[in-house]
């Protein structure tokens, strides 16, 4: 996901830190909903157990499967309904 | 993400990530408090947690920071892919 580089004027320090920077709290963002999503829907709520439970460690994982793959589709098809409706920058 | 850093900027950037860091761990623990006074505590008769929440909350929090670890090395291996499949699409 870095943009930096394709025939542009060299970016400055601070627009180079920026864009790192930026980089990681996307990525670090997702990752605190991606545990918020899967936990709501993968995780017995009443907490009657301590261990977590077979079956909601495969629920887990498959649910960090498909948000991933959720993700990724949803970003796509927002960039292409963008610039179907003639819109902005593209992300 | 490799934006070609000198090592000033670099220095910057780790100080910047230091306090990032800092951030989501206080968030972390935001999560964990609200997810599991949510699903323990319901009971205002009184103005002490009752034996039956307590309890609770210990099963809550050991299993919430079961699941972020397994959630973090899903998430891990699937930011991975991602990248990797990112980068070959690119050339």
């Amino acid at each position: 996901m870095s943009f930096l580089g394709f025939g542009r004027p060299q970016p400055s320090s601070a627009e180079k830190i920026a864009a790192v920077e930026n980089e990681l709290k996307m990525v670090a963002e997702m990752h605190s909903r991606m545990i918020k999503v899967c936990t709501s829907k993968c995780v017995d709520k009443t907490y009657r157990e301590g261990e977590l439970a077979k079956g909601e460690a495969v629920c887990l994982d498959r649910c960090a499967a498909k948000f991933f793959e959720a993700h990724q589709k949803i970003f796509e098809q927002i960039q292409t309904e963008t610039q179907n409706r003639g819109g902005g920058p593209a992300f | 993400m490799d934006a070609g850093l000198t090592q000033a900027e670099s220095r910057e950037l780790d100080q910047r990530l230091q306090k990032r860091q800092v951030k989501e761990f206080m968030n972390v623990i935001g999560n964990l408090v609200d997810n599991c006074f949510n699903a323990c505590v319901d009971d205002f008769t009184s103005k002490a947690l009752s034996g039956r929440e307590g309890g609770c909350i210990s099963r809550c929090v050991i299993k919430s920071m079961t699941t972020q670890t397994r959630l973090g090395e899903r998430f891990a291996e699937l930011n991975a892919a991602m990248t990797a499949e990112m980068q070959n699409k690119g050339r």
